[in-house]
């Protein structure tokens, strides 16, 4: 068979009609169109985000962040500047995939994993060669409705009916991958992107997937993602995110992750760049003994807005969520984490624990933090907490005492801040890609003026 | 002139004076031990030695070695070869050990010490003050017992190599056979090179480290000043004593 080929849709997305979802829609299978017009039916039905009436939205004003009259983007600049991706620098025998501007411009599986039945491709062309997996698996974490995640919010909506280009992953029962499956996300043209992933993981199955986003620079663009991994029993799947866009993109993403009997799913948010980004990991653990962990590191620096709303639904019995993230803010920099744990009448002898920690080294940054617990089962163990603060004085004084002069000793706290996290994620490549980003960061920061935590001092005062 | 030479001191807590003109004298090869009530400031003379930023200094000099330390930052002290052993290290998530060490060890030094010379020196000092190596692994004093902090203290002093160590309760909390380790560590680092301030509350640490001088803090002055024998008389009659006698 042969991908059709895309044509200028000619829309923005205030604008979407269903004549411009059939353009974008235009060689697909029949199912498929259906299903993307049903949800054009949804998004016409509803509404942007308000932030004065959406709860999940108070905190980030929705109008000034996100540019909805963008142009729709579904074809590569010829002049993109790709940068390589951290995958591709590793120079692993793996499989990748990269989509530029609303377009799969590349896809390659090695021999070897072709022959155990992995397949990783264009979602067009899988919705032909795999018309089951995809018929089954695509929208199932987004549209299902009862138990499984149905979404009242056109971010979402408008994705489900309008993406672009996807990606498809499938890796088979029993097939466990060693070297990380790469994405690449990469944004050259000014407009909306809608990128697509779908990843499925038969039983058993193990895979890493690095799922990494670039944009060009001074490039002014809306993406608006949709990420959904279903792991069957037993597989287990990790997903490292790596925001990295340049300052005029603002992002969009729901990663949703079905975690059946037994799954292991961890997923990595590591988020740098971009003027905004809005992140919504999301893990819905469906079978016993399922287990998740949503972990994240963000450094926000002048201008930028991370808002951070990690969602874990504990459906099944005996299923165990934990979630971390910890975030540094300098400049006019602000960050919303809106972290949420959900315990079903059912899920008896869920254990979970949700924690949030922002540092605040220069003023004018602001961290707003709120981790929810919706509880109706009382038979679980469930713990949450957040706590934001600056540098410790009594930290800095301890180094200093020893020699270390305050510029490196605060290197080392702000560092020592993430270590928890980066010990973590012993994934190839991503420490050494945080830390850059971390010293970066620290590099543009005047250490002279971090704010500094002084009241702790008193309590050894003797 | 004395090595250190403190003249006159009088510092500040939240507004309150806690040393009230405090003079003292030691030089690079003597040991003098600082005895003294709780609240009386003895603490407070070390922090103000080292340069925490909590205490304010309003009047007097600390000299070492000719430089007023007053007016440097801890790290400056430090480079000049002062060292604190603190009496409640502060536990710094996230930074290892092993990092932390290395980098104090290269600030102090002032020279990039190679990693293998590094590791040697360090393991040797772990074993000579018995602290197992598994604490390599950890971050600076996280999950530490309180005798295991005290001995990372002076873990740091035989590395950093100071000229001046001020040692503030490093007895307390230790038990009879850790308090032994931690005292022969700080005589294995005496010399002609080194001048030790002992600030202790009890006298059982100085039945293992011999002072030459001992003097006496009382609600921020230093009281009463002799030999090692000044100490017995401590341990004999209590501090109670000075409250009458000024």
């Amino acid at each position: 068979m042969t991908t059709p080929t895309v044509t200028p849709v000619g829309t923005t997305l205030d604008g979407l009609t269903e004549d411009a979802v059939r353009a974008v829609a235009a060689g697909e299978p029949d199912w498929l169109v259906d299903r993307r017009l049903a949800a054009t039916k949804r998004f016409l039905d509803q509404a942007w985000p308000d932030s004065r009436t959406d709860e999940f939205w108070r905190s980030t004003p929705f109008a000034k962040r996100f540019d909805t009259s963008h142009p729709l983007i579904a074809e590569a600049s010829s002049d993109a500047a790709v940068p390589t991706s951290l995958v591709a620098s590793l120079e692993l025998t793996t499989a990748q995939l990269r989509i530029v501007d609303g377009e799969v411009v590349e896809a390659s599986v090695p021999a070897e994993l072709a022959a155990l039945g992995v397949v990783v491709t264009d979602l067009r062309t899988a919705a032909e060669e795999h018309a089951d997996l995809v018929r089954d698996h695509l929208g199932s974490l987004t549209t299902s409705g009862e138990g499984s995640g149905a979404d009242e919010d056109r971010t979402i909506s408008v994705n489900d009916a309008a993406w672009t280009a996807g990606a498809f992953i499938h890796v088979p029962a029993e097939v466990e991958l060693t070297d990380p499956i790469g994405v690449h996300v990469h944004v050259s043209r000014a407009g909306a992107h809608l990128p697509r992933v779908l990843a499925v993981l038969g039983h058993h199955a193990k895979a890493t997937i690095y799922l990494e986003h670039t944009s060009d620079e001074g490039v002014d663009a809306l993406v608006d993602e949709v990420v959904e991994v279903i792991a069957l029993d037993a597989a287990k799947v990790d997903v490292v995110s790596l925001h990295e866009w340049a300052m005029g993109v603002s992002h969009l993403a729901l990663h949703k992750f079905g975690a059946h009997r037994d799954a292991q799913v961890r997923h990595s948010a590591i988020v740098a760049g971009g003027a905004t980004v809005r992140l919504r990991p999301e893990c819905d653990l469906l079978g016993p003994g399922a287990s998740v962990r949503p972990l994240g590191i963000y450094y926000a620096d002048e201008g930028q807005w991370f808002d951070l709303q990690p969602y874990v639904r504990h459906l099944a019995p005996k299923a165990t969520s934990d979630v971390l993230y910890k975030g540094a803010l300098q400049g006019r920099s602000r960050t919303v984490f809106r972290g949420n744990v959900f315990v079903h009448k059912d899920a008896v002898g869920t254990v979970t624990d949700e924690n949030n920690r922002s540092l605040i080294l220069t003023e004018g940054a602001r961290a707003d933090a709120t981790p929810f617990l919706e509880i109706e089962c009382a038979d679980i163990t469930a713990g949450h907490g957040s706590a934001t603060g600056q540098i410790d004085a009594r930290h800095l004084f301890y180094l200093e005492a020893r020699g270390i002069p305050r510029a490196q000793a605060l290197r080392m706290l702000v560092h020592g801040f993430f270590r928890e996290v980066l010990t973590e994620i012993d994934l190839p490549g991503v420490e050494e890609r945080a830390l850059a980003h971390i010293e970066r960061e620290l590099a543009a920061t005047d250490l002279d003026r971090l704010g500094i935590n002084d009241a702790a001092l008193r309590d050894e005062l003797g | 002139m004395a090595d250190l030479e403190i003249r006159d001191l009088t510092v500040e807590v939240d507004g309150s004076d806690i040393l009230r003109g405090v003079d003292l004298d030691l030089d690079k090869g003597k040991t003098i031990a600082l005895m003294g009530p709780n609240g009386s400031g003895k603490s407070t003379l070390a922090y103000a030695i080292a340069g925490h930023p909590a205490y304010d200094i309003t009047g007097g000099t600390i000299r070492w070695q000719g430089t007023d330390l007053v007016e440097l930052t801890p790290d400056e002290r430090a480079r000049l070869g002062v060292f604190l052993a603190m009496q409640y290290p502060v536990e710094v998530p996230g930074v290892s050990l092993t990092n932390f060490l290395r980098t104090a060890v290269n600030a102090t030094s002032g020279q990039d010490v190679p990693i293998r010379e590094f590791m040697q020196r360090l393991r040797d000092e772990m074993a000579a003050l018995d602290v197992d190596e598994s604490f390599l692994q950890r971050s600076v004093n996280e999950g530490f017992s309180g005798g295991e902090k005290k001995r990372f203290e002076i873990l740091q002093m035989a590395l950093l190599k100071p000229q001046l160590a001020v040692l503030d309760e490093t007895d307390s909390g230790l038990d009879v056979d850790a308090l032994k380790t931690v005292s022969e560590g700080v005589n294995r680092l005496s010399g002609p090179d080194l001048g030790t301030l002992i600030i202790t509350h009890y006298t059982r640490i100085l039945r293992y480290i011999a002072p030459d001088e001992v003097h006496v803090m009382f609600e921020g002055r230093i009281v009463a000043s002799g030999g090692p024998e000044l100490a017995d008389e401590l341990e004999a009659r209590g501090y109670d004593h000075l409250k009458t006698s000024v």
